[in-house]
């Protein structure tokens, strides 16, 4: 008798979390990279503060939008097709191992958000109207983007030139996450009600999590 | 040695692209000028039916993703693969004559209006899908990873049909496809629909020449396969006995 569905998806979780533990991949790499871009950012456009405040948040998200996807695909283009055939004579649950893989990814994104959402508060000098909201925000779109990576990994898993495909399919396919997200700030800025866009990032994040927990195993099954 | 002749390709799609493609060019110059925009009212006879066409090119990709899903024949995956590439040659379309328009009647080439920068993005998506198809020659992979980006990547247009609804900007609101009364004069609507229905008929050839086309490239793949694949025990050596070599 297999494990439950749970067990199954945090044993993947906590390897994947091992694993980047070991690699510091995120950590190391993909936060600096992030945080090396938000320090460019000023230098192309402009180093005005009042223009700074106005570009910062909408330049925090394309940052995480375009970064972020390196973390969804870190797992991609490490792992072998003989671990994978691994995973899958072990005869785990392919939806478990999608959840396991998502959990992680949406773990490792919510530290890259809040580490480089605090870098732009101090370096674009932010308004921090409505920031009770801030977490929730932060939190729905790691679900959205880390879903959409895990699903966009597992579609071009083993093909040619993965690195490459997985962010020309993840980026534009964002857009509503970065609108919604934007959005939801903007809102804030303003007073505005922001129900709407969490709405939005909701249904994005349910549509995902079922998208890829029924393409789980027709995708293993293609290796 | 047998005296059958190939199956030869048929003509008639080339025909059809031939006659409508004539058919609407004659209609667009036809039809009475705008009372504001003039002659340049005529460019979008043109630009109106080929960002339909896209709309049906990709939402056909997303019916046959879902049907190889379904049933595992290939016969559905090729029918995507050939909708999602006239989708992205209708958008391409679609955004290149908006350009040219644009520039005439806003006087820059773009701006970022949300109907055009979304169907920026749902080009650059659907692009996404033909690389992806291009990663792998392993059919069922292919088929199947392609599959579910084509069911998913539909999300794309509601959100570019109603970018006019849901964020003012440049771009008119839509002034056939919505609930209310027709913005249009009826010679216009006639032409506009003559239009679209050769488009129709331009789409229908050019799925027959890519599904063809898309046969014929899996039997390539199938026959390169058959070549190059290793023959069972092939992985097996003679082990080195030693001695006498």
């Amino acid at each position: 008798m297999s494990p439950p569905f749970w067990k199954q998806a945090t044993t993947v979780t906590r390897r994947d979390l091992l694993r980047e533990r070991r690699s510091g991949e995120v950590l190391w790499v993909t936060l600096p990279f992030g945080a090396v871009a938000l320090l460019l950012i000023p230098i192309a456009i402009s180093t005005d503060t009042v223009t700074l405040r106005r570009v910062g948040v909408g330049m925090f998200w394309v940052v995480v939008m375009l970064f972020g996807v390196l973390i969804a695909v870190r797992r991609t283009t490490s792992d072998s097709i003989a671990q994978r055939d691994m995973v899958a004579l072990t005869g785990m649950d392919p939806a478990a191992v999608f959840a396991g893989t998502a959990l992680a990814n949406f773990l490792l994104l919510l530290l890259f958000e809040t580490v480089l959402g605090v870098l732009t508060v101090v370096l674009y000098d932010i308004d921090l109207s409505g920031a009770e909201w801030f977490p929730l925000i932060l939190i729905l779109v790691a679900v959205g983007l880390s879903l959409l990576g895990t699903i966009a990994a597992g579609i071009v898993a083993t093909g040619r030139s993965t690195a490459a495909l997985v962010p020309l399919i993840v980026a534009p396919m964002s857009v509503p996450l970065l609108i919604a997200a934007t959005q939801s700030f903007e809102g804030l800025r303003l007073g505005k009600s922001i129900l709407t866009w969490i709405l939005m990032l909701a249904v994005i994040a349910l549509v995902l999590a079922v998208a890829g927990v029924l393409s789980a195993r027709p995708l293993q099954e293609t290796g | 040695m047998t005296n059958a002749k190939p199956q030869s390709s048929p003509v008639w799609p080339w025909y059809a692209m031939g006659i409508a493609g004539i058919v609407t060019l004659v209609v667009s110059f036809v039809a009475p000028p705008d009372a504001i925009q003039g002659e340049l009212s005529r460019i979008l006879y043109v630009h109106v039916p080929a960002a339909w066409l896209a709309y049906v090119s990709f939402g056909i990709t997303m019916l046959a993703s879902a049907l190889y899903l379904w049933k595992k024949d290939l016969k559905w995956d090729r029918m995507a693969a050939a909708s999602a590439e006239i989708g992205v040659l209708f958008t391409g379309m679609t955004l290149v004559i908006g350009m040219i328009w644009a520039k005439s009647t806003w006087g820059v080439w773009w701006t970022w209006d949300a109907r055009l920068t979304l169907t920026a993005i749902m080009f650059f998506v659907y692009l996404g899908y033909l690389a992806l198809r291009r990663s792998t020659d392993d059919l069922e992979a292919r088929a199947k990873r392609a599959a579910i980006l084509g069911v998913l990547a539909i999300v794309q247009i509601p959100l570019v049909h109603f970018s006019v609804v849901l964020w003012r900007g440049l771009h008119q609101t839509p002034s056939l496809l919505k609930p209310a009364s027709v913005d249009m004069d009826t010679p216009m609507v006639v032409t506009l629909f003559i239009a679209v229905g050769m488009f129709s008929v331009m789409y229908v050839a050019m799925m027959s020449k890519l599904v063809e086309l898309g046969k014929l490239e899996e039997q390539v793949i199938l026959a390169d396969r058959s070549s190059t694949a290793p023959v069972a025990g092939s992985a097996v050596t003679a082990p080195s006995l030693g001695g006498d070599a």
